[in-house]
């Protein structure tokens, strides 16, 4: 199997305090960030190398996975990491962040998706800094495909995949034919949650994203990454989505301690008014 | 070459400014790298590594060991003709700091295997010997250890016992001889061993030879030994009985084993010093969280000037010690073969450091510190070893102190040559003769020191200055005896030490506020100001020590305590 898997990086969500909003509002100023791959997107990257090996024998691959992220060079992290730790090629699309919105990104993907006519393909549900959860769903429309989002399963069967979604009352459980789109909820990571043909069904995989050995780190190297322009893949390029203001949540007011469960009644009674 | 060594120019009262400015830093692909392999080491120490139940078991179990392997952390040093990563000097460090951040049982069988275990190979080997025993080192299919000590041969390597001895048809030795405290002994597959290749002569020293030797007949270990710490590393007695070793695997030229051992310890001191970095880091975190976390008298103790005193030493020492062992190791990258007296001071400092830091982290958590629930008390066990091997503390500050001053010795010898001499006059002095009969004039300046730190600079110019004084002083008035003064060269060696620190904090503060202009480089000013001002005093004190002291007072009472066989008082 072929699968594309988008990949974003985001400002480290462990660092988020460190995020500056200059006066006014019209940014968010990201020097002194720290980068990480947007979490979903290496759960997303973790189910296709599941999807494409045997989980007894991961270092024969059994497919093909291409990591495509949008960007400027220091980008290339991102997509060297997702190399190093199975990704069979990479691309970038070279493009600042203020040019890129939902829209502009699921077009770009479908023309690449036109290009290179993956199976498949794998993202995360959304990104943890924008937290928009809108491409996956645009791509498949865009692509005429069919979708299944926030997948916590996923098994292969023959031309279609089983996806189970978790969703309040249990589990719905969908079969999409290929080729067909999926986006993936963090469960997608247990050591349960994929298996592709090959893999037997008493396979257990460890628990969460695997990580790269230092001999891959430095094979990655030499792995193909292609550069793609925008412009080469989408026609209009006019941002859909403008940000009109940035404001950082409001500071937290510090609690109160309470002497007893009376006091604390009183007060949820007459200050929270919540009972 | 002096020039080759930022702290031998040192004691010339050169200040070879070119050789640490700027402060070294890798390339931006190979920091990618470098971020990357750590990631690695912390998810999988994270998810795989127990270290409590690693010291309780006195073992790293079997799965962990092999997802070392998997992880190709023992080839990090093997170069990748040889199947191995190829990696820095600095990249290295830092993947081991981020080991030892994690478990120091885990870093020291690492270290055991690649800081010395097969570092004579990859120093000395020939091309025979790295192509035939290294592609199996850098899987860790196979593991490599290093002996030298022996019962009665610890920090006195020239007394050792083990023979080998040269078959009638010189196509191998045979050698017989017992090893002890073997890190990786019980399960080591390759050994670089020590070995007296001379007859016994007496009042001679002994030729040593150097010589890799596989497990195989003859071959034995001992049980592993009971220890305070890194309890799950491997120390083990390693006995060789009759052992046939061809003498294809002589490492270096016979006879020179002893210089092998001396560079293979170069790097291994300089890995100790990365490692404990590590540790350092880790220490420093859980304090600042145990700090802010923890209330007495209805604050948190963060808040008490005495614990934020502790805080503000292990961060600024920890400061001190990363600038130093990471420029050390950017020298090394860049080809600087002689940095014996940087590395020494790295160990001294490193091992120093971490025993500190952890010291006063076990007191910031106080009676939690103590109880073995929580991490402290197996981190200052661990943390105890430093000082001791590699060369012990005591014996390096005598290293620093002589290797230092050897070179100004000879020139001093030189330059009394040339008084008498006048007809050849002062043509006889060689360019650093001439270079301090210029800083006699005044002294050598740190003159890319960013003028932020002008006050740092001109401390360390001082003490330099005060450095080449007092050598030049104790050379003439003590000539070879210096070898015997040890409470001399303790003072030669710290102030040497904190000068090389010293001027570590400062050319990594420049090149922070190059980088990030004053207000972005606050914190490395502020760590290197409080450094400056210990050191300082520090200095000071040494200086003041070389005129006025009361060593032959101690050395009195220290007699009288071997003579007495202990403490002779008791009140009733
Ligand atoms: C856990 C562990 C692992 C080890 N791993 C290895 C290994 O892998 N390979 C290996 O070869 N060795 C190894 N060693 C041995 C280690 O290197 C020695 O313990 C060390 O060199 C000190 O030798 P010693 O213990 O015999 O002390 P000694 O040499 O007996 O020294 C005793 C004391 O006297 C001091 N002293 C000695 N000579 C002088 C002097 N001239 N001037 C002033 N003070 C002096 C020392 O500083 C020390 O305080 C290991 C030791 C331990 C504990
Ligand atoms: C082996 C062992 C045996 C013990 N036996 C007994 C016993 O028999 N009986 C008994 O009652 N207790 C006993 N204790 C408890 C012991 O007395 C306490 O651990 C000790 O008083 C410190 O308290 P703490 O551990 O809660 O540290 P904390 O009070 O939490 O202190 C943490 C750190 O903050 C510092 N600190 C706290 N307040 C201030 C301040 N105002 N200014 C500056 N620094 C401050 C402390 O010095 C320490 O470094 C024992 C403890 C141990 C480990």
């Amino acid at each position: 199997m072929k699968i594309l898997v988008p990949l974003k990086r985001v400002a480290d969500p462990d660092n988020a305090n460190k995020i500056k909003i200059p006066a006014g509002g019209a940014t968010i100023d990201t020097t002194g960030l720290e980068w990480k791959p947007n979490p979903f997107d290496e759960y997303a990257l973790e189910a296709a190398l599941r999807l494409t090996e045997n989980g007894a024998t991961p270092k024969t691959r059994g497919g093909e996975v291409i990591v495509v992220t949008f960007g400027p060079k220091e980008c290339e992290t991102t997509l060297r990491a997702a190399l190093a730790t199975g990704a069979d090629r990479a691309i970038r699309v070279d493009a600042k962040d203020d040019e890129l919105d939902g829209s502009i990104v699921a077009k770009a993907l479908r023309a690449i998706v036109d290009k290179e006519k993956p199976d498949a393909v794998v993202m995360g549900k959304q990104a943890v800094d924008g937290d928009s959860n809108q491409i996956g769903q645009m791509l498949a429309q865009h692509l005429g495909w069919p979708q299944a989002t926030f997948a916590a399963t996923i098994e292969e069967e023959d031309g279609a995949l089983l996806v189970g979604r978790e969703v309040d009352g249990g589990v719905i459980t969908l079969r999409v034919k290929l080729p067909a789109l999926v986006t993936v909820d963090l469960r997608i990571v247990a050591p349960t949650s994929v298996y592709s043909k090959q893999t037997k069904r008493d396979f257990k995989y460890n628990d969460g994203v695997r990580f790269a050995a230092l001999p891959a780190i430095m094979a990655a190297k030499k792995k193909p990454l292609a550069e793609l322009k925008l412009a080469e893949l989408v026609s209009d390029t006019a941002l859909k989505v403008q940000y009109s203001r940035f404001e950082a949540p409001p500071s937290r007011k510090a609690g109160i301690k309470v002497k007893d469960v009376a006091e604390l009644v009183t007060r949820l009674k007459n200050e929270a008014k919540v009972i | 070459m002096i020039e080759e060594s930022f702290m031998k120019a040192l004691f010339h009262g050169v200040v070879a400014e070119e050789l640490i400015f700027p402060f070294p830093s890798p390339s931006e692909s190979e920091r990618d790298d470098v971020r990357q392999m750590v990631d690695s080491v912390k998810r999988f120490c994270d998810s795989s590594v127990d270290s409590a139940a690693i010291d309780d078991a006195h073992e790293i179990p079997r799965e962990v060991l092999d997802g070392l392997k998997e992880l190709g952390l023992f080839g990090m040093v093997t170069p990748q003709a040889h199947g191995g990563l190829g990696l820095s000097t600095m990249a290295y460090a830092r993947v081991m700091e981020e080991v030892s951040r994690h478990d120091a049982s885990l870093a020291v069988t690492l270290g055991g295997h690649q800081s010395i275990g097969l570092r004579a190979i990859l120093l000395f080997g020939t091309d025979e010997q790295k192509a035939r025993l290294l592609p199996r080192l850098a899987t860790g299919e196979r593991v490599a250890a290093f002996a030298l000590t022996e019962p009665s041969a610890g920090s006195d390597a020239a007394a050792i016992q083990t023979r080998a001895e040269l078959s009638a048809d010189g196509r191998f030795y045979v050698l017989n001889g017992s090893k002890i405290w073997i890190t990786n002994g019980g399960f080591a597959d390759v050994f670089t061993v020590f070995a007296r290749t001379s007859r016994p002569e007496e009042g001679q020293k002994p030729r040593l030879t150097a010589l890799v030797v596989e497990r195989g007949p003859g071959v034995t270990s001992g049980p592993p030994e009971e220890k305070l710490g890194i309890r799950g590393s491997s120390t083990t007695s390693v006995y060789f009985d009759d052992v046939r070793v061809p003498v294809e695997n002589v490492l270096g030229e016979p006879g020179r084993g002893f210089r092998v051992a001396m560079e293979v310890l170069n790097t291994g001191r300089l890995s100790l010093a990365t490692g404990a970095v590590g540790a350092c880091k880790r220490l420093v975190a859980m304090s600042a969280a145990r700090a802010a976390e923890r209330k007495a008298f209805g604050r948190s103790i963060a808040e008490f000037g005495l614990i934020k005193d502790k805080l503000a030493e292990m961060a600024c020492q920890t400061w001190a010690l990363e600038s130093a062992a990471y420029l050390t190791a950017g020298l090394v990258d860049t080809g600087r073969l002689d940095y014996s007296l940087e590395s020494a001071t790295c160990k001294i400092v490193g091992s120093e450091t971490l025993w500190r830091v952890v010291n006063d982290a076990l007191q910031i958590a106080a009676g939690v510190g103590y109880m073995k629930e929580y991490p402290y008390e197996r981190l200052l066990r661990d943390a105890r070893i430093n000082l001791i091997f590699e060369g012990t503390n005591e014996i390096l500050r005598c290293f620093v102190a002589l290797s230092g001053m050897a070179s100004p010795g000879k020139e001093l010898a030189e330059v009394v040559r040339a008084m008498r001499e006048p007809i050849k006059g002062f043509g006889l002095l060689s360019e650093f003769a001439v270079r301090k009969a210029r800083t006699a004039l005044g002294r050598e300046r740190l003159t890319r020191a960013h003028p932020l730190l002008s006050r740092e600079a001109v401390l360390f110019e001082e003490y330099t200055v005060e450095l080449v004084k007092a050598v030049d002083k104790v050379l003439r008035k003590h000539g070879k005896d210096i070898a015997e003064m040890q409470y001399t060269q303790r003072r030669v060696a710290e102030v040497a030490i904190d000068l090389y620190c010293l001027a570590a904090c400062i050319s990594r503060t420049t090149r922070a506020v190059e980088l990030r202009g004053e207000e972005g480089a606050r914190r490395e000013l502020d760590l290197t100001t409080m450094f400056a001002s210990a050191a300082g005093a520090r200095m000071k004190a040494n200086v003041r020590g070389f005129d006025r002291n009361d060593d032959e007072l101690r050395k009195s009472i220290a007699a009288r305590v071997v003579g007495d066989g202990g403490y002779p008082f008791d009140l009733v």
